[in-house]
């Protein structure tokens, strides 16, 4: 989709005016030769020559060129390639169409491999979903300057939250009277970064190529280091299309990634020494495995203390069946604990505290008073204002500043240290009651998950189930979830550091159905099948990611969970009226996705996907994810459309 | 995700409260059709689910499906609810209606044996 107006000034930049001369003459030419054709054949001898032949032959050389031999494009390509990134994702655009070209022609499309998205928050969450399973990793996405760059702020936002690096740029025309008029002045800003500023790492606009160097290097390393986060590139077009003038003196910087910083080792021993001395210690995980290497980290710290653990699933972090895992026994567990170690936990205080939402707010803590609590985790050390993203102020007792997963292995062998005979025996005693306690709560939910078994539209419960039959034998990785859809995690095995890839830090909707894709792209070269489940409301906001799957060709299952509503804010619309006591007949008005249903298998059909449903009747959905996993194995995209319960 | 955190050891707590005998009577005779109709049209199915199976709201809302909540205690979590369960006045919802209501949910097939299911035994 070309965003120049198709009126643009053609004189809007030297080489540019040149090109369209030259086009025009070509034009022009063949009615010449056809005047010389149409001429009486007695005259035989040459025509003179006319008055445009003429000007061709005696006008100097043109100092307004037609072709040139090297970009500003071609330089940022090559630091790309340096930087091995391999997916630039994008919706094409004009502001950096030298860019474009460049990618295509000097790169030969790899390193970066253009990535084309119908909209810019697919092309971030893309970049969401791929750093989280390539653990860390970040691919680059460009878009429109102030148009495109609106669009992708959202998913911009969500990845800030998520604490995920994005390599994000937008092209831009710095110099005023280099801008056509019309669309490329109000597609231009003085600081289009400006918009974006609350929620990055940091921000350029170079204004050289090798300016453009330094600071993509630079960027890429912020980026990656903890806490990630996305970071945002200016890049001005001129500085895109025009040749280079300075190559012999442009260089590469080289990138050192930057260590992740590991707590001090004084704090980490009193850690230790609390976590030994106490009776109920429990340990909180939320964004704390960034590599394949974190979630062992935490099994060996778990184990060492036979201490419970409560994922928050902000990352892969702990096995869904490890006897410690006691996620489920949150509630009774933080009550009775007299030690919790936080370890890279956002919001904190909403863990800890219970929150009324009446019509007078209150809340209470969830610990008893004189629990201690040791804070472990990178959040302290880079916060913006803005945005509230921080959540409530919680007291801890020893905040610790450093990054978990780096700060694991010092912090385990701390506490080996410590444990003697007697806590080893004690220790032996707790993680067999967890052990107990955490195979009752899955018999709980296998019990619970009879509930409405046969019922129509099928239970969450019945859908998770039958899915993870269909898949539990293969290398599975869950890559998305539905609004509090909790049975993966009550039923399902997730063991591998793969298994599962977070969630989307800002809530922001639309995120699942792009970010699954990314991940799905970087499960693609490990042949690992790639499922989610997705919201009908989040697939309604960037249902055009589902060209993008087939136009790439990137293996995933998609799971519609269709209740047909925006169900959170229609169950708010519920306890409004209620508070009011006028009933709730009217909630569903702007809360619901009815009349007409949608038909998103349908609706993958026409983006090229295989499309199963919808299905209603529960007896359907196994023979219909059998075929859609065949297509996905076969390297397709496939989506089956479940008419499921709220919840 | 943080408002899910939040709630979720609150609504456990209030899980609790609603277990609590405190004031068992014999239920008035109810309606069970009758109260399906108000269950699905009066947005208890939202939170509780179609068939009683219990969901989430801003935490775990309780399975409903042949609850051994006393009815006197089910009316008044209807009419003062613990944690943020809407409430029910008479206006709105007759004690009747609460009944047939009632009825409905103890008509609900309930649990099953897991084991009888394969699925649930991967």
């Amino acid at each position: 989709m070309s965003k120049r107006h198709p009126s643009v000034d053609a004189s809007r930049r030297n080489f540019l005016k040149g090109a369209t001369l030259a086009g025009a003459a070509t034009l022009t030419a063949p009615a010449a030769t056809q005047a010389q054709v149409a001429a009486p054949r007695a005259q035989l001898k040459a025509l003179p020559p006319g008055p445009r032949q003429i000007a061709v032959e005696t006008t100097p050389p043109s100092k307004d060129p037609v072709n040139q031999s090297s970009s500003g494009g071609d330089f940022m390509v090559d630091v790309m390639k340096t930087l091995d990134i391999e997916y630039l994702a994008m919706n094409c655009a004009s502001s950096f169409r030298g860019l474009h070209e460049a990618v295509l022609n000097h790169g030969n499309n790899v390193k970066p491999e253009i990535i084309t998205c119908p909209h810019e928050e697919i092309a971030v969450h893309m970049g969401q979903g791929y750093a989280k399973m390539s653990e860390g990793k970040p691919l680059a996405m460009i878009c429109h300057g102030v148009v495109g760059l609106q669009h992708a702020t959202m998913a911009m936002y969500n990845a800030w939250c998520d604490r995920v690096p994005v390599i994000c740029m937008g092209g831009n025309i710095m110099e005023a009277n280099k801008r056509a008029p019309g669309a490329e002045w109000v597609h231009s800003g003085v600081d289009i970064n400006a918009i974006t500023r609350d929620f990055t790492k940091w921000d350029d606009q170079p204004t050289s190529l090798q300016h453009f160097a330094e600071s993509m290097v630079r960027a890429y390393k912020i980026a990656t280091t903890p806490p990630m986060g996305p970071v945002m590139m200016a890049l001005d077009a001129e500085l895109q299309e025009n040749p280079i003038s300075d190559g012999e003196t442009l260089r590469i910087p080289k990138l050192a990634k930057v260590v992740p910083p590991q707590g001090d080792a004084g704090a980490l021993a009193e850690a230790a020494k609390l976590l030994v001395a106490a009776e109920n210690p429990v340990i909180v995980c939320d964004r704390v495995a960034r590599t394949h290497a974190g979630m062992g980290r935490l099994v060996e710290l778990a184990e060492a203390l036979q201490c419970p653990v409560i994922d928050v699933w902000g990352r892969m972090n702990f096995p869904s069946r490890h006897p410690l895992n006691q996620t489920f026994r949150r509630g009774p567990l933080l009550g009775q604990a007299d030690v919790i170690l936080a370890i890279e936990v956002n919001d904190l205080w909403g863990v800890l505290n219970n929150f009324s939402d009446r019509i007078v707010r209150t809340s209470h803590p969830a610990i008893k008073p004189g629990a201690k609590t040791i804070t472990l985790g990178v959040r302290d050390l880079y916060l913006k204002g803005n945005y509230q993203d921080f959540g409530r102020y919680q007291d801890a007792d020893l905040a610790i500043a450093g990054d978990g997963e780096a700060s694991l292995p010092a912090l385990t062998e701390a506490v080996k240290r410590l444990v003697d005979d007697g806590r080893k025996s004690a220790f032996e005693q707790r993680g067999k009651k967890l052990a107990a306690a955490h195979l009752a709560a899955i018999d709980r939910a296998k019990s619970d998950a009879t509930l409405g078994w046969d019922s129509s539209p099928i239970t969450t419960a019945r859908m998770c189930a039958e899915v993870y039959a269909q898949i539990k034998d293969e290398d599975w990785s869950l890559v998305g979830n539905t609004i509090r859809n909790s049975w993966p995690h009550r039923l399902w095995k997730f063991d591998k550091p793969y298994s599962w890839n977070g969630v989307s830090g800002g809530a922001g909707v639309g995120y699942n159905a792009p970010s699954s894709l990314g991940a799905a792209l970087a499960n693609k070269k490990h042949g690992r099948l790639t499922v989610t489940f997705n919201g009908d409301g989040d697939l309604m906001f960037v249902p055009s990611t589902l060209w993008t799957a087939a136009h790439h060709r990137i293996p995933i299952l998609y799971i519609v969970q269709n209740n047909r509503a925006y169900h959170q804010e229609y169950m708010y619309l519920q306890a409004m009226a209620a508070r009011h006591g006028r009933g709730i007949d009217n909630t569903a008005i702007g809360t619901t996705i009815t009349d007409p249903n949608v038909d998103y298998a349908t609706v993958a059909r026409g983006f090229g996907v295989h499309g199963e449903g919808p299905i209603s009747d529960p007896k359907d959905l196994g023979p219909a994810l059998k075929r859609a996993i065949a297509a996905v194995k076969s390297g397709q995209p496939a989506l089956v459309d479940v008419v499921s319960e709220q919840r | 995700m943080s408002r899910v955190l939040s709630f979720l050891a609150g609504a456990v707590l209030g899980c609790g409260a609603l277990a609590l005998p405190a004031a068992a009577q014999d239920a008035p005779k109810g309606d069970a059709a009758n109260g399906k109709k108000i269950y699905l049209a009066d947005g208890c199915f939202m939170c509780h689910g179609r068939v009683g199976q219990g969901g989430a709201y801003n935490g775990p809302a309780p399975v409903l499906a042949k609850t051994e909540m006393p009815f006197e205690g089910f009316k008044g979590q209807l009419r003062q609810p613990v944690q943020d369960m809407p409430a029910y006045s008479e206006a709105v919802m007759s004690d009747q209606q609460i009944a047939d209501i009632y009825a409905f949910v103890q008509s609900l097939p309930g649990r099953t044996d897991p084991k009888a299911i394969q699925l649930l035994n991967n």
